[in-house]
């Protein structure tokens, strides 16, 4: 036990203000004041259960979960790949760009590709009906990507002659303006006709 | 013998199907059975059926009263025997089948005079015939000389230029008249560079990449 002032313990409970100190107990009221926050700031010291326990080894995880922690963790791959090899990789991904479905299609040989269009400004829908489709009018839809007002539509369709007319918004009947082969439908209107080619050789 | 009795019995129950299923619910119900039995005529006196059925289909489709649906049919079935009968006026080898029925019938449609038709089937056989007729009616659209025409289609086949490419003889006349020659000058200047010809208009590679086909 050491022999502390009484006006140093007051100061020290806050009964009295460290200025009405004489000077060189101030200075002792002072530097006690510091251990004592020094020892307030300090950790407090694990107890030795629990220091035993961290050196104790954890359970390891099982397989299954070590997989899952793995997949759901973010994991840096690193490929080492020659500069052509990068380029041909790049250009295959632009071949699948261009060529969806896996490239072009396979005509038969009794087949050829018909190509639709119509300018139709205003329009809601355009379909094509004809001898192809048993005239059905709702079955080969026309569109207008680009909203320009030009529907279009590329149809695969026997070899020979066809007669068609398209069906704009469900119920009126216009003849292909652009179709250059015409005959009586004899109902009072004009069938385009169509006349469908293998493709050339 | 026994192919032919074969054949007969193959033929019997096509001749009797009856096209009232397809017409139901697309045609007036009350002429259905009419069509049905003009359908049925026709293809017990072997004329093409599938036209009339067409013509049925279309007049239904584009909301045509029932009357006027049974007069088209019957003017469509007097086509087809006036096509018959100018084969065999014109001297064609039987069979007369539907496809050379049908294609008469369908340049006779388009206009074609029957003399002209008739000088085609004449000197043409009849795979050849159908493209033949088809150029004929395309130049003929564009008002050309059925006799001129006849001609050219009948020169370019003897100068071996292949069926499949008699839509191009046509197809050159009227590019050359569309570049301001006379007809006869077309005509003439198609004629004396054949059997070369200018190459066919190919779909571009992605015009057909995305082609799909009805129904899918």
């Amino acid at each position: 036990m050491t022999n502390i002032d009484p006006r140093v313990h007051e100061a020290l409970d806050g009964e009295r203000p460290l200025e009405s100190l004489p000077p060189d107990l101030r200075i002792e009221a002072e530097r006690l004041l510091e251990v004592a926050a020094l020892l307030a700031a300090a950790p407090a010291a694990a107890s030795v259960a629990t220091r035993v326990m961290a050196h104790l080894a954890a359970p390891r995880p099982s397989r299954l979960r070590r997989l899952l922690e793995w997949i759901a963790q973010p994991q840096a791959v690193t490929f080492h790949l020659r500069p052509v090899w990068s380029l041909a990789v790049a250009a295959a991904l632009a071949v699948l760009a261009l060529f969806p479905g896996g490239g072009p299609l396979e005509l038969g040989p009794e087949e050829g590709i018909a190509q639709f269009v119509l300018p139709a400004s205003g329009a809601h829908s355009v379909h094509v009906a004809g001898s192809f489709n048993d005239w059905r009018p709702g079955a080969i839809p026309l569109e207008d990507r680009d909203h320009d007002g030009v529907w279009r539509a590329t149809i695969v369709l026997p070899v020979g002659q066809h007669e068609y007319m398209f069906v704009v918004d469900g119920e009126r009947w216009v003849a292909d303006p652009n179709a250059g082969r015409y005959v009586d439908d004899d109902f009072g209107r004009e069938n385009a006709v169509l006349i469908v080619r293998p493709p050339s050789p | 013998m026994k192919l032919l009795l074969l054949l007969a019995c193959a033929a019997l129950p096509l001749a009797a199907q009856s096209v009232r299923p397809r017409l139901e619910g697309r045609v007036p119900a009350d002429v259905i059975p009419l069509i049905d039995s003009i359908v049925q005529a026709a293809a017990a006196d072997s004329l093409p059926t599938e036209p009339l059925v067409q013509k049925a289909l279309e007049g239904g489709a584009k909301h045509v009263s029932g009357d006027r649906i049974v007069l088209a049919v019957r003017l469509r079935r007097d086509r087809l025997e006036a096509a018959r009968a100018l084969l065999v006026r014109a001297g064609d080898p039987p069979p007369v089948t539907p496809v050379k029925v049908t294609a008469v019938a369908t340049a006779l449609s388009r206009g074609v005079p029957a003399p002209t038709v008739e000088r085609v089937v004449a000197g043409l056989p009849a795979e050849p015939r159908a493209a033949a007729l088809q150029a004929l009616a395309d130049l003929l659209a564009h008002k050309f000389d059925p006799d001129s025409s006849a001609q050219l289609i009948l020169d370019a086949a003897r100068l071996g230029v292949p069926h499949g490419r008699f839509l191009d003889v046509a197809t050159a006349v009227i590019h050359e008249m569309q570049r301001g020659s006379t007809r006869e000058v077309a005509l003439a200047r198609v004629r004396a560079g054949l059997p070369s010809l200018p190459a066919p208009a190919r779909p571009a590679p992605k015009v057909v990449s995305n082609a799909k086909r009805p129904g899918v």
